[in-house]
């Protein structure tokens, strides 16, 4: 049927009937979902569903509601995770050594090789089996959750696997939806629901879902079971926020939208419970068609090893080559006890090039331990414990407020975090807790509030002057209010100087907002829905100054005021809002027009100082001198701040006004629809999609601004308030520790500039010291570009602009970089700016500059811009790069990054599923990277290079035996020597120190952090450190060789009996063996029992091992070994030989070590030396610090009003919090995309259904 | 991503007000090893250590040294090359051809005692060039066979020399057994015959274990090309101690093997005749000959390089004890100077 995909969807969002298509159709903005146009359809065709009828359904073999995230299942477990396995080249290279070690081209026994293969696959098949086995588990306890589903009448509770499409089901409150389902009835009166995404989006306000009036009544079981719609939708697919369809009930076709979908994945909340229909079942629902394939990401110490193992690779090569020349020359019949002959196509003299490139293999096979089988696994599971036993389970990293300890989500970049050199930042949530306070204000020129903010506790301890800090009063504060001032509290205000001015501030609070109450009408349980959380904390502030706001309904605000009249008296007022003039980030004010009860007119404005002091009436300059000096120490402090303004109005003015007013804003209107089609349009292009400015109307919007701009003026000037935008705890010490060690962060964020600086500079990031470079899209001349609209222009405009302001602050940044001063460089960008800095022309410039500077924020950024930004530095500069984040706008550029970051913790999931490493607070960033990240590194570092070395080292002995054997390619150790080498006899100790090894102790990482700079710059890792392992590696093995063979052709003992090659060999690998364990030892930098166990311990199961092992004849065909350690036990020679040769090869390195410590020290070498007598105990100390929120605290806060405090130039201000403005848009009746407060506003009117007659 | 869905409804990430976080704490355990703990010694390599871990290496190994050299210098060594001297002037300029004839090998050589010789006196024989230790000769060989006569026909590797053309098993096979060494010996002093003994040249674990009591040799040395020596196919295999010296394959290219002991003392300036047998081929290769007459002392025989070994490196120690000491005097370095530190060496520089 063609007809679903022709129908217009023009209609189909709000209450209205599908039938009205009419363009002027009426709607409620606020129920209306975005709708993307057309969606292309994924799969060619659709999908019928027959709604409560499993067997018309059962046709369409849909699939069941069963999911398995499993990768494998009992069958596919081992080809598939074999194939796996062999996509890896070391595993598939060993693969093949095995296969060659079969043919007789092998010099080597089969086993030597296939056994540590086999071991290798074992370990890592287990592994996956156990990962496989929890996700499994999982999977299952999701399968069996139950869900009403409606049988015959009746609701009966099923498991989610047995869910069908078509089938009816009932989700209570709190439940989560089992699959994508068609929305038809809810308890709620007017067929709402709310549904939380966080799950999906991260969002955590409520969305609104909204069913056909058609299908309200469906509640009960008897009621819907009558129900026998057929659905007509699209393909499964992977768009969250698109659906098409019709719902065909009693021959009526309803156009569906996602607004009558829920899909699975989501909660219902304040809703006692739903009645839908099941759409998308299991794989098909839209959350598992869309759950993404973390790509994973490899760190760059493991790509660089994979260069070190193709530099093996060529050294094998080599070798080979060389010994294969040498058999080719070295063959020839003369050596007639060998019987060379062309029977052995091996050993054929006649034919010399065959000869030399058979034993080419021969020679592969025999020195195939030169690329280190075990070093992937065993790296894997160091890092696999390393991650789940250190970083998951570290207390430092646990934050009990939110119950969240450290999650790393991947093991594969333990290392990459002791060399982050970029950390992007979001801002919101991440550096700040997203939860403003109201902290301070200035009511008539008086300050108020004791406070003390975080950045001036931080300022004065870098300025040095210690201020006790007291453990917090536990007071219980409302949320967003955290004050404390006598003077005001209670009444109190009443005997200050100003108490008009203090009546007029709290009534400007209380009502000049556009905050919704919700919940019952008492201080203690209500809260407020806001756009911004400053809003929130102001009208939280003015209940608790007692004008307590309680109840808005669309022409009216109620509050009940307190001591107003007399001390004590309580009154409930009702003011009648005439306008609301809405704030965006031109107007940067927002003002309420409302009548008191006794027909007082006055104008409410609060906004940024400048457009406030601009609009102020003339007169009382002291007032506005002293509220701007009080503005400034606010903003220094880097609290945000408003100014609160009034005017009384003459209702002839007024009513002169509304009516130009009122006329613009039906101007508005009439466009919606146009602009309608011009979203849909524009929406498809991400790029565009983030920066929502463009689509607006201009004109009209720009006529009611100037509208509005008429009535906001000759205001009086009333205070100033100041939020807290709350700093994570301990997130400026962080910052500074960070930097300390070399690192350099970046803010992005979506907030404005003067918000983004407010936050530099209240983490540290910035200083006034610093020399700041501002490139910003809000000048004059860009906007007058704008204005006119042309596209094409603003483009060519912009990026002629961009070039030049590059260019001029790259050269002024080079002039800072070469001049003595020191001064330290920051960047402050806006997106708009950026989107044409990224331009392939101008990135390098923007690079160059960027890289110079310390300190780097970018503002107004969308999440695309993020990434771009992100990956600039990872590709362009190549350095590490971390993000961290909280929400799903980080998602991009936290997987852009080398190292990915979620806050945890917090209701959001999306930034935390595409993260790396989840931490709860960003303060423990250090703990992460200088602490974990540097530990690993430098673990990553030594297991690495020791393997390396080891292996090198050993097959190198090989190398020179070659030479002696005629090119032969004789092995010179036996073959089970050979494949336990790597598995058993040198492999516990290196996890062990993979594990265990600290140079220095947590605290002292934390105390020094430029300790960090040694990974930035790789130190452990350089070529230069492999090139002194490799070559240690080849004086050992030099040393083994020659020292052990030397005197083989003398006799042994006082018998005058000779030693064979298989004593001589023994011996010689009974060198290696305990020369390899004691180097082990040698680069520990702690040694732990367990270090003892596992070095002892490898050297006794050599011994062990052997003795058993040439102590029984295994019958076999050349038992080599047999008897051979009796035979070199019975000697003096042997042991002597112990001695020496193992002291003999570790002489260099020693010497090399000391040398180097003394002369050439790393720094933690320094450091360890400094601490040498401490025992690390910093640990357990420092676990009960931490917890202590900082109160306010007279006296502390007058000790730090005492400081030499410094003017900033800037002052903050509130409302800017992302969906603000769209907010307004939509009240001033602009169509702007739906957002979340939206639904949110709406899911708090839902209790009070008497107020909730949308105005429209 | 919905993993978490299930669980969640039981009260997980809700809003503030639903659940407490009491209840089900996240918080990880406390133990020294996740914690990162572990009671650990923290060996810091200072100049101290530097200097009497070398002292204490010189100590030890000095006196080694001087031991083993001592040991090795009582040892008295005889060393005759005969590879060219025992062939006539006139094949010398085919030795190959001589050596493959079936003439009159016997050869007549003196050696004179530099030094009194105490019993017993190790008899060796020493080839070069020749390499036992090819991959191709090493795995020529069944220990089956050699140790157990029900396992003859184990001849898996010893090809080409593992059976007769008749398809009969060659006990024992492989080209070590068939290119056995076959010169022969005899000592005279003052014309009085000095007695060769040949039992106990061997490793007792080798007669005993790994060459059987009765296994007797078969079909050896029957093909057309000769090899070497021949058995006596009447003595079992764990007495035939030439053959298991000689299968005991060398390390190196060079190598001796023990042919016998003399079991009385020789006086220095005494001269021994010798009659030898020159029937090996190693002129094909152009492989020497020696005949090695030595004592040996606790260490073994003459074997300077170990006592050396043990000095150099002793005396190494001892001098880089000194040179550190010297030079931590001239440039001391304050331990843990935190000037040392990078950033305090350029402050600033990034």
């Amino acid at each position: 049927m063609a007809g679903w995909r022709g129908s217009k969807l023009g209609g189909g969002g709000g209450g209205g009937g599908g039938e009205n298509l009419s363009p002027t159709a009426e709607r409620h903005s606020s129920t209306r979902t975005v709708r993307l146009g057309k969606v292309q359809p994924q799969a060619p065709g659709h999908r019928t569903v027959f709604c409560n009828d499993r067997d018309a359904n059962a046709l369409a073999k849909y699939k069941g509601n069963s999911v398995s995230t499993t990768k494998y299942d009992v069958f596919t477990f081992l080809p598939k995770g074999l194939f796996e396995q062999f996509r890896r080249v070391a595993n598939l290279y060993f693969l093949m050594i095995s296969i060659l070690s079969c043919t007789p081209i092998s010099p080597v026994n089969p086993i030597t090789n296939v056994l540590p293969l086999t071991l290798v696959l074992l370990v890592s098949l287990v592994k996956e089996a156990w990962e496989d086995w929890k996700r499994f588990q999982n999977d299952m306890s999701i399968n069996n959750s139950s869900i009403e589903v409606l049988q015959d009448r009746n609701w009966v509770s099923i498991p989610w696997k047995k869910l069908q499409v078509g089938d009816i089901v009932k989700v209570k409150q709190d439940g989560f939806f089992p699959a994508d389902i068609l929305f038809l009835a809810s308890t709620n009166p007017d067929g709402v629901c709310y549904v939380e995404t966080a799950n999906l989006d991260g969002e955590t306000n409520l969305k609104i879902r909204k069913a056909f009036e058609k299908t309200w009544d469906y509640v009960t079981p008897e009621k819907v079971s009558e129900f026998n719609g057929e659905v007509q939708c699209e393909q499964p697919n992977n768009s969250l926020y698109t659906f098409t369809g019709n719902l065909i009930i009693n021959k009526q076709t309803l156009p569906l939208s996602p607004n009558q979908l829920l899909l699975r994945g989501c909660s219902l909340r304040n809703t006692e419970y739903i009645v839908g229909t099941v759409i998308f079942t299991g794989h098909e629902t839209k959350v598992m068609m869309n759950s993404m394939k973390i790509p994973s990401k490899r760190s760059s110490l493991e790509k660089k090893l994979d260069k070190l193992i193709l530099a093996l690779f060529s050294i094998l090569f080599c070798m080979c080559f060389l010994g294969a020349i040498g058999s080719g020359v070295f063959i020839n019949p003369r050596y007639y006890y060998l019987r060379f002959d062309q029977s052995e196509k091996q050993f054929d003299p006649n034919n010399r090039f065959v000869v030399a490139v058979l034993t080419f293999f021969t020679l592969i096979t025999l020195y195939s331990p030169i690329i280190p089988i075990s070093l992937y696994v065993s790296v894997e599971m160091i890092k696999f414990i390393q991650s789940t036993q250190f970083i998951n389970n570290d207390l430092h990293m646990y934050h009990a407020e939110s119950n969240t300890p450290a999650l790393a989500r991947t093991s594969n970049l333990n290392e990459e975090l002791g060399q982050v050199e970029y950390i992007f930042s979001d801002k919101t949530g991440t550096l700040t807790r997203n939860l403003m306070e109201f902290f301070k204000c200035s009511i008539g020129g008086e300050v108020y509030g004791t406070g003390v903010s975080e950045i001036e506790v931080g300022e004065s301890q870098r300025t040095g002057s210690k201020i006790e800090v007291q453990k917090p009063s536990k007071v219980a504060r409302d949320k967003g209010f955290n004050f404390d001032d006598a003077r005001l509290m209670r009444g109190a205000w009443r005997n200050e100087p100003n108490p008009d001015s203090c009546k007029e501030f709290f009534r400007c609070l209380a009502i000049c907002h556009t905050v919704l109450p919700e919940g019952e009408e008492s201080p203690e349980k209500i809260r407020y829905q806001a756009a911004s959380p400053d809003e929130a904390a102001l009208v939280a502030a003015a209940k608790n100054f007692g004008f307590f706001f309680y109840r808005r309904s669309p022409t009216t605000i109620c509050v009940r005021e307190s001591h107003v009249e007399k001390m004590g008296k309580v009154q409930d007022v009702s003011y009648e809002i005439l306008n609301v003039l809405e704030f965006n980030s031109t107007r940067k004010r927002q003002s309420v027009v409302c009548r008191y009860p006794d027909g007082r007119l006055v104008l409410y404005c609060k906004g940024a100082d400048t457009v406030i002091y601009e609009r102020l009436a003339n007169g009382d300059n002291e007032l506005k001198r002293t509220s701007r000096e009080h503005l400034e120490q606010f903003g220094s402090a880097g609290l945000r701040t408003l100014c609160l303004a009034y005017r009384d109005l003459n209702s002839d003015v007024y009513e002169n006004w509304n009516e130009k007013y009122v006329q613009a804003k039906s101007a508005l209107r009439d466009r919606e629809k146009k602009l309608d089609e011009l979203l849909i349009s524009v929406v498809r292009d991400d790029i565009v999609l983030c920066s929502l400015t463009l689509p607006y109307p201009k004109a009209q919007l720009v006529k009611l601004f100037q509208i509005a701009e008429l009535i906001e003026k000759e205001l009086i000037l009333i205070g100033c308030t100041a939020i807290e935008d709350k700093l994570q705890e301990g997130v400026p010490a962080c910052i500074e520790t960070l930097s300390r060690a070399g690192i350099k962060i970046w803010v992005l964020t979506g907030d404005k500039m003067e918000t983004a600086i407010n936050i530099a500079y209240a983490c540290k990031l910035i200083n006034n010291s610093m020399k700041q470079f501002i490139i910003s899209s809000e000048t004059d001349a860009i906007r007058e570009i704008e204005d006119k609209g042309d596209q094409v222009e603003l483009a060519r405009y912009m990026k002629e602009k961009m070039k030049h302001e590059l260019r001029r602050c790259h050269e002024e940044a080079q002039q800072y970089l070469h001049s003595a001063s020191g001064r330290k460089l920051a960047l402050v960008i806006d997106g708009k700016c950026l989107m044409y800095a990224l331009d392939p022309s101008l990135r390098v410039m923007l690079l160059n500059l960027s890289l110079n500077c310390s300190a780097v924020v970018c503002c107004r950024v969308s999440p695309l811009q993020k990434a771009q930004v992100t990956s600039l530095v990872k590709k362009g500069a190549k350095k590490i790069t971390l993000s961290i984040g909280d929400g799903a706008n980080d998602v991009s550029m936290i997987q852009a990054a080398h190292v990915g970051v979620g806050i945890s913790g917090q209701e959001g999931m999306q930034a935390v599923m595409a993260s790396d490493f989840a931490i709860a607070q960003f303060r423990f960033l250090t703990e992460l990277l200088l602490v974990h990240g540097r530990w690993s590194y430098h673990r990553i570092c030594k297991v690495v290079t020791y393997f390396f070395y080891k292996n090198l080292m050993f097959t190198l002995t090989q190398f020179w035996f070659t030479f002696e054997t005629g090119f032969s390619g004789q092995r010179f150790y036996d073959d089970w020597f050979q494949s336990l080498y790597n598995v058993i006899f040198t492999a516990l100790p290196v996890i062990i120190v993979g594990l265990f090894d600290k140079d220095v102790s947590s605290s002292l990482s934390k105390k020094y952090p430029e300790l960090y700079k040694e990974g930035i710059k790789n130190a452990f890792f350089r070529w230069r450190v492999v090139a002194t392992w490799a070559f240690f590696a080849i004086y050992q093995s030099l040393i083994f060789y020659y020292f052990v063979v030397s005197s083989s052709n003398r006799a042994m003992n006082s018998g005058g009996k000779m030693f064979g090659l298989w004593d001589v060999s023994t011996m010689a690998f009974t060198c290696v063996v305990v020369t390899v364990n004691l180097r082990l030892l040698m680069m520990s930098n702690t040694i732990t029992r367990w270090h003892h166990i596992s070095v002892g311990g490898s050297v006794l199961a050599w011994f062990l091992f052997v003795f058993i092992y040439s102590g029984v004849s295994l019958n076999r065909e050349q038992e080599n070994v047999y008897l051979v350690v009796f035979v070199l036990m019975s000697t003096p020679y042997f042991y002597l030989t112990l001695i020496l040769v193992p002291i003999a090869a570790l002489f260099c390195d020693f010497v090399y070590m000391g040398v180097q410590r003394w002369f050439f020290p790393y720094d933690y070498q320094i450091v360890q030396e400094i601490h040498r007598h401490e025992v690390d105990n910093s640990r357990i100390g420092l676990l009960e610090i931490g917890n202590n929120d900082l109160t306010p605290d007279e006296a502390r806060s007058y000790a730090i009003m005492q400081l030499p405090g410094q003017k900033s130039k800037h002052t903050g201000f509130a409302f800017d919090s992302p969906g603000y403005e769209s907010f307004f848009a939509s009240q001033a009746g602009v169509y702007v995309p739906q957002k979340a407060w939206d639904v949110a506003r709406r899911a708090s009117m839902k209790t009070r259904p008497k107020t909730s007659s949308h105005k429209n | 991503m919905n993993s978490s869905t299930p669980s969640s409804s039981a009260g997980g990430p809700g809003s503030a007000d639903s659940t407490g976080p009491r209840r089900n704490s996240k918080r990880p355990k406390y133990s020294r090893f996740t914690q990162q703990e572990l009671p650990a010694c923290k060996p810091i390599l200072t100049p101290k250590w530097v200097i009497s871990t070398f002292l204490l290496i010189s100590f030890i190994f000095i006196p080694i040294g001087l031991a083993s050299l001592f040991a090795s210098r009582d040892v008295v060594e005889i060393v005759h090359g005969y590879e060219t001297d025992c062939i006539p002037e006139g094949s010398r300029s085919d030795k190959v051809g001589f050596i493959q004839s079936s003439l009159d090998k016997t050869c007549n050589r003196t050696l004179r005692v530099p030094k009194e010789m105490k019993q017993p006196i190790y008899v060796y024989y020493e080839l070069d060039n020749f390499y036992q230790n090819h991959r191709r000769y090493v795995r020529s060989r069944s220990d089956h066979q050699l140790r157990s006569p029900k396992s003859e026909r184990n001849i898996g590797d010893c090809g080409p020399e593992d059976a007769t053309s008749n398809r009969m098993p060659i006990v024992p096979c492989g080209l070590i057994a068939w290119s056995l060494f076959n010169d022969t010996y005899g000592f005279t002093r003052n014309n009085q015959q000095l007695n060769i003994n040949k039992r106990d040249i061997s490793w007792k674990s080798d007669r005993d274990r790994k060459f059987g009591r009765n296994v007797y040799p078969r079909n050896f040395q029957n093909g057309t090309l000769i090899g070497g020596g021949r058995l006596n196919s009447s003595i079992p295999l764990s007495e035939q101690e030439d053959l298991i010296v000689w299968m005991r394959t060398a390390a190196l290219p060079t190598f001796r093997k023990l042919y016998g002991k003399i079991e009385v003392d020789l006086q220095a300036g005494e001269i021994i005749n010798v009659t030898l047998q020159n029937n090996y081929n190693t002129y094909s290769f152009k492989g020497k000959k020696k005949l090695v007459l030595s004592t040996t002392s606790w260490l073994g025989g003459k074997n300077s390089f170990l006592g050396v070994a043990y000095l150099t490196i002793g005396g190494m120690s001892f001098f880089l004890a000194m040179v550190f000491v010297v030079i931590y005097l001239i440039t001391p370095r304050q331990l843990g100077d935190p000037s040392y530190l990078s950033w305090n060496r350029n402050p600033g520089g990034h």
